[in-house]
């Protein structure tokens, strides 16, 4: 019997999850993937690769889950919607339960333009809820798209993200509520900065019954600087920041600012954990990933479970 | 309508200049609506190249002449009287017009002025924009008439994603977000539960086709 | 005096010029010959970029339009149309190769009279050769 994913159990045992981030190198070696895999051991249940993030070429996230999962940790495979038609896709979701990975994120993506390769075509053959769709049915019907039997189906904890804080804001619900129809078992938000925004959208999903039929987990990111968190304001779609945390930062001195940003992360995880519906958290503390370890200690968010065999 | 631009002048000199007798030829319809290829345009074109000829010290000869659509055969086939008298055919029409014109005059060079963009609409006087990518199974019904094939850059059928600003696509800023737009038409007819459905997977292969889509209608074949 | 205005010009003018009329035009035309040839049009928008670019091409060495000063066209917006198109008939010319002077708009703010525009236009573009795209024997 394959051994169940590690964020399924906690989950099931109604504690919460802590999820964290490793992006893949823009080259060949293994290495770069192992060295972030020591930072991570043992500070969170499952740690998400992410898929050509920003549409920049980098070492796929099939590959480096499987050399987390030689390394002993449960990687969550991202996988956009992007680059691959649905023969592909269908096809890696096969590939990665075969090499035991046991978690999926379905994506969008961000739009080819962004990065380094800017003329190529775009596939979004499927869209990221779609994909769900399609993952779920292969998993719980034992088909590929469309009816052809499988002869075994992919065993796979589904998730999806959700941005409580991109335009249209009263519609974000209804398209959690899909992404959920559609099969989602759990959700990453975007990281949190804003929490009487973020409340009011937990409580939207909340009066629709949602945060009763998936587990959400909320995205926390630790600000390194004053420059970074004017600079997400800024340029990143989806990210709210409220002028109150910039200015903290700013009044801060600037060799003390990552400091500050850990400390604001964690008075966010502190609210969070209050918040009816929170099942977790993911941190994404990308190219930093040293101040994860830091982060769950410091909420009380360690150790994390380890599950006998089942 | 098929909108398309003139290509840079100095790619069309390149490739005219191994002739010497040529035929300029405009289309009445989609990019004289564009101002790329009508009679106005195709007139300028044959100008300016003509002076551009002078300057090099080439003698060359351009004459103009305007079809009401390139792209229909029995428009293109009276070309025949006059098309002994060039050496090639500089078309300002779209793709489906010099490949029509080069079907029926196989033995003329044809040179493409233009380079064809999309099918579109005339939103505004010299502004035009896509709205149209013939896939071949309209869904304009269910997204309120804004396609989000066309007009997503992501083409998503259970948009929006995560990416918009302020109503404006991740991609452009001076872009609306399909979705938002599609969001708000619906609202106006109260039927913004039409998108709490999970849209299927599209049907690529009524775009792609089996090679060239084609339609065939014997009730209008003589 | 006409020896020095060896240029040819093209000259497209607004009916409403001031002192235009079918009188005034043929006395300019006797006074510069064959230097310079005038296009009366009922509203500088009616101007079109093809008419500059066949001007030149077939007998001026600059071709330019008279308009009624910003604000005052009779029907609001043609002189802001001709610029458009005079500015579009520039950017052909010079993406061939030939000075952009060549073609050319002046807006009448001072509402001078058509010979006196004439004559300041003659001279802003004496410098200017002979155009070498300009049809022989014309």
């Amino acid at each position: 019997m394959r051994k169940m994913s590690q964020l399924k159990k906690i989950f099931n045992k109604g504690d919460l999850a802590v999820t964290a981030e490793c992006g893949p190198p823009k080259g060949a070696d293994p290495e770069a993937i192992f060295k972030k895999a020591e930072l991570l051991r043992g500070k969170a249940d499952a740690i998400n690769v992410t898929d050509n993030q920003t549409a920049i070429v980098r070492m796929s996230s099939l590959a480096a889950c499987g050399l987390l999962i030689s390394a002993g940790l449960e990687p969550v495979l991202q996988v956009v919607v992007r680059d691959r038609n649905r023969i592909a896709l269908q096809s890696d979701i096969l590939g990665a339960s075969a090499m035991g990975i046991k978690n999926v994120l379905c994506l969008s993506g961000d739009h080819q333009s962004f990065g380094n390769q800017p003329q190529a075509m775009g596939v979004f053959d499927l869209d990221s809820i779609q994909l769900i769709q399609v993952v779920k049915t292969m998993r719980d019907e034992g088909t590929i798209w469309g009816g052809g039997p499988l002869t075994k189906s992919p065993e796979l904890f589904i998730g999806a993200v959700a941005n409580p804080f991109a335009d249209p804001l009263e519609f974000r619900p209804v398209r959690l509520a899909k992404k959920i129809r559609a099969g989602a078992d759990f959700i990453q938000t975007q990281c949190v900065y804003n929490l009487d925004k973020f409340e009011e959208w937990m409580n939207m999903a909340r009066e629709r019954g949602l945060t009763e039929q998936v587990n959400i987990l909320a995205g926390v990111t630790p600000l390194k600087s004053s420059n970074m968190a004017k600079y997400m304001k800024k340029r990143v779609s989806g990210i709210d920041i409220p002028d109150e945390l910039i200015k903290r930062m700013e009044e801060t001195p600037k060799n003390r600012q990552r400091d500050e940003g850990i400390n604001i992360c964690l008075e966010t995880i502190q609210r969070l954990k209050e918040i009816q519906g929170i099942r977790g958290f993911h941190i994404m503390a990308i190219e930093w990933e040293e101040a994860v370890g830091e982060i769950v200690e410091r909420a009380g968010l360690l150790p994390r479970p380890s599950f006998d065999q089942d | 309508m098929i909108t398309a631009e003139q290509k840079p002048i100095d790619k069309i000199r390149e490739m005219i200049a191994p002739y010497k007798r040529i035929l300029a030829l405009g289309c009445g319809s989609c990019v004289a609506e564009c101002a790329a290829g009508g009679e106005k345009e195709t007139a300028m074109l044959a100008s300016t190249l003509r002076m551009a000829a002078k300057l090099d010290g080439r003698d060359i000869l351009i004459h103009e002449k305007t079809v009401d659509r390139q792209c229909v055969k029995d428009f293109i086939l009276p070309l025949d009287d006059i098309i002994d008298q060039y050496d090639a055919v500089l078309s300002l029409g779209c793709g489906a017009g010099v490949q029509a014109v080069a079907e029926i005059f196989s033995a003329v060079p044809i040179i493409p002025a233009l380079n064809t963009e999309f099918i579109g609409e005339t939103r505004d006087q010299g502004y035009w924009v896509e709205n149209c990518v013939g896939c071949g199974d309209c869904v304009l019904y269910d997204f309120g008439g804004i396609c989000p094939l066309t007009r997503c850059a992501k083409h998503l059928l259970n948009g929006p994603c995560g990416g918009s600003r302020d109503g404006k696509c991740e991609v452009d800023p001076e872009v609306p977000c399909a979705w938002q737009l599609i969001i708000e038409r619906l609202s106006k007819f109260n039927a913004l539960d039409r998108l709490e459905k999970i849209y299927q997977p599209k049907d690529w292969s009524m775009k792609q086709g089996l090679g060239p889509r084609n339609i065939i209608r014997e009730d209008q074949q003589r | 005096m006409d020896e020095k205005h060896t240029q040819k010009l093209a000259l497209f003018y607004c009916e409403r010029t001031p002192k235009s009329s079918e009188q005034d035009k043929q006395s300019l035309e006797q006074k510069y010959g064959k230097s310079i040839r005038l296009f009366p049009i009922p509203c500088s928008g009616r101007i079109e970029s093809l008419h500059l670019l066949r001007a030149l091409e077939e007998f001026a060495d600059a071709a330019y339009l008279t308009t009624c000063p910003e604000g005052e066209c009779r029907y609001f917006e043609g002189n802001l149309r001709a610029k458009k198109r005079v500015q579009r008939a520039q950017e052909i010319i010079k993406s061939i190769g030939l000075e952009g002077e060549r073609i050319g708009i002046v807006m009448n703010e001072h509402k001078k009279s058509l010979a006196r525009q004439a004559e300041e236009i003659m001279r802003s573009i004496s410098h200017l050769c002979p155009s070498p795209v300009r049809s022989p024997h014309r």
